[in-house]
C-alpha cells in the first residue's frame, strides 16, 4: 500500500487525488512507534499512565518527561515524536495563562485542547505574510486530563488536529492492545484508585520490560489538587496493589 | 534712505489661545449607580446627555445590557461609553464561541479591567461600573477609574451627581457612620429601588447635568429588566 503513494506523498500539502494528505498520515503512523500511554477518566479525576523506555541500564529514567503539566488543572501524556510536543505545550502554556490573565479564570479543558489543535496543520510554507512554524506535521499525539465545571474530561489529539473525547484511551506502540484491555475492563463508575490498577495492568501486559517504578509514570489530574504526578514511593504503592 | 521703504508691518504678538483647544476629551454628565444585594444587583443611570449648558439629548442611555445579562453602566464620555460597550460586548461573543458558554460576571470584570487599561496612553473617558451575578448567585458590582482599577462594590456612584450621590450611598448602602448598624447587611430590592430613586430625584435638583429619565436595571438569576421613572426636565 505504501508503494502506490509515489508522486502525492513528497508535499506536505498536496492532496491526492483521492483527496489525502499523505504526510499527515505518515504522521500519525510515527505515533504508533512511540512508547504506549494511556488516560482513563473517573468521577474523581482523570489518571494518565505512561511507559518509559528504558534503553540503557546508564540512563537516567528520571530524565524522561512523557506527563506535563499545562495548567495547575490541565496536564498532558505524549507519544510519537515526543521533542514535537514542545511546542504544542509551549503554546497551549502560553493559552492558559492569557485565559487567566484576561477573565481571571482556569481555562475550560476542551478550549487548552483546541488551542493545541490550532497548531497541527500550520505546518509548510505558511500563508502569504503567514509565519509557519513547521516545516512537517507533528509527529506526535496527546492526551489531554483536565478538570474544570463540567467535570473531568480526557482528550486525545492526533497530528491532523483532530481531537476527540474519552473515558479511556491508549496511544503508542502498544495501543492496539492496550485498548481493548481498557475496553474489557472500564466501566463508567470506576474509582480512581480502581484506575491506577487498571491502567498499570493494562500497560504492563503491552510493555517489553518488566513493569517497575522506574520505567512508569503516573500522573492524575483531580478536582480537589488539580495535577499531581506520582512519586517513586505513591507509584510503587500502586503495583504493590496490582 | 527712505525710511518708509525700511518700515516693516507691526509683527502680532503671538498668543497662548488656550481657550478653543481642540481636546480629544468631552465630559457629556450624566450619573450612574450601583447597589449589589444577596440575590440581585441594580443599576440606575440618568439618559440625559449635556455638552456644557447644552443638552444634546433628553433619552440617551448609558448603562447597557450584555449578553450574558450583566450591565454595563457608564458615565463621563458618552461616545467612549458607547465604544467601550460594543468592544466589551464583542469580547463577550467571541467567548461564547470559543468556549461554547457564556463568559461569568467575574470573567467580564477582568476583562473590562483589561480593556480599559490597554487604553492607559489614551484612556476611555468612562467611568464604568459593571453589574452582575457572580458564581454563588450573589448579586456582584464592580466600579473601575478610567485606566481600569477594579474594586468589588455593594454601592457605588459615578458621574455629575456622584458627589451629592456617593455619601448618601455611603451612609444608607454601606451602613457607614450609623451607630448600631451592621455594616455587612444588604439592602433588600425594595430598599435598593427605592434609594435608587430617591438619590436621582435629589440630584436632579442640584445637578445641571442629571435629569429627563431614569432607567434602573434589575439583573437576578433569571436575567436583566428595565425599570423606567421620570425625572425633571429643567
Amino acid at each position: 500500500m505504501f508503494l502506490t503513494r509515489s508522486e502525492y506523498d513528497r508535499g506536505v500539502n498536496t492532496f491526492s487525488p483521492e483527496g489525502r494528505l499523505f504526510q499527515v498520515e505518515y504522521a500519525i503512523e510515527a505515533i504508533k512507534l512511540g512508547t504506549t500511554a494511556i488516560g482513563i477518566r473517573t468521577a474523581e479525576g482523570v489518571l494518565l499512565a505512561v511507559e518509559k523506555r528504558i534503553t540503557s541500564p546508564l540512563l537516567v529514567a528520571d530524565s524522561i518527561e512523557k506527563i506535563l503539566e499545562i495548567d495547575s488543572h490541565v496536564a498532558c501524556a505524549m507519544s510519537g515524536l515526543t521533542a514535537d510536543s514542545r511546542t504544542m505545550i509551549e503554546h497551549a502554556r502560553v493559552e492558559a495563562q492569557n485565559h487567566t490573565f484576561s477573565y481571571e479564570e482556569p481555562i475550560p479543558v476542551e478550549s487548552v485542547t483546541q488551542a493545541v489543535c490550532d497548531l497541527a496543520l500550520r505546518f509548510g510554507e505558511g500563508a502569504d505574510g503567514q509565519e509557519s512554524t513547521m516545516s512537517r506535521p507533528f509527529g506526535v499525539a496527546l492526551l489531554i486530563a483536565g478538570v474544570d465545571e463540567r467535570g473531568p474530561q480526557l482528550y486525545h489529539t492526533d497530528p491532523s488536529g483532530t481531537f476527540l473525547r474519552y473515558e479511556a484511551k491508549a496511544i503508542g506502540a502498544g495501543s492496539e492492545g492496550a485498548q481493548s484491555g481498557l475496553q474489557e475492563q472500564y466501566h463508567r463508575d470506576i474509582s480512581l484508585a480502581d484506575a491506577e490498577v487498571l491502567a498499570l495492568k493494562v500497560l504492563k501486559q503491552v510493555m517489553e520490560e518488566k513493569l517497575s517504578n522506574t520505567n512508569v509514570q503516573l500522573a492524575k489530574v483531580t478536582s480537589e489538587s488539580g495535577y499531581q504526578i506520582y512519586s517513586k514511593d505513591e507509584l510503587q504503592a500502586v503495583i504493590t496493589r496490582m | 534712505m527712505d525710511l518708509a521703504m525700511q518700515a516693516r508691518p507691526m509683527e502680532a504678538p503671538i498668543e497662548a489661545h488656550n481657550h478653543n483647544r481642540w481636546s480629544p476629551y468631552v465630559d457629556n454628565g450624566g450619573t450612574t449607580l450601583a447597589i449589589a444585594g444577596a440575590d440581585y444587583v441594580l443599576v440606575a443611570s440618568d439618559t440625559r446627555q449635556s455638552d456644557g449648558y447644552l443638552i444634546n439629548s433628553r433619552y440617551s442611555p448609558k448603562a447597557f445590557v450584555l449578553s450574558n445579562n450583566a450591565v454595563l453602566g457608564t458615565s463621563g464620555c458618552s461616545a467612549d461609553s458607547k465604544r467601550l460597550y460594543e468592544v466589551l460586548e464583542q469580547r463577550a461573543q467571541l467567548y461564547q464561541h470559543r468556549h461554547d458558554r457564556q463568559i461569568s460576571t467575574p470573567a467580564l470584570a477582568q476583562l473590562l479591567s483589561n480593556t480599559m487599561y490597554s487604553r492607559r496612553m489614551l484612556p476611555y473617558y468612562v467611568f464604568p461600573v459593571l453589574a452582575g451575578i457572580d458564581a454563588k448567585g450573589a448579586g456582584a458590582a464592580y466600579s473601575y477609574d478610567a485606566v481600569g482599577n477594579m474594586q468589588r462594590v455593594t454601592g457605588v456612584c459615578f458621574g455629575s451627581a456622584s458627589a451629592l450621590i456617593q455619601p448618601f450611598l455611603d451612609n444608607q448602602v454601606r451602613f457607614k457612620n450609623q451607630r448600631d448598624a451592621d455594616p455587612n447587611r444588604l439592602l433588600t430590592r425594595e430598599e435598593a429601588f427605592k434609594i435608587a430613586v430617591d438619590a436621582f430625584t435629589s440630584a436632579t435638583e442640584r445637578d445641571i447635568y442629571t435629569g429627563d429619565y431614569l432607567e434602573i436595571f434589575i439583573v437576578d438569576a433569571a436575567g436583566a429588566h428595565k425599570e423606567m421613572r421620570e425625572l425633571k426636565h429643567d
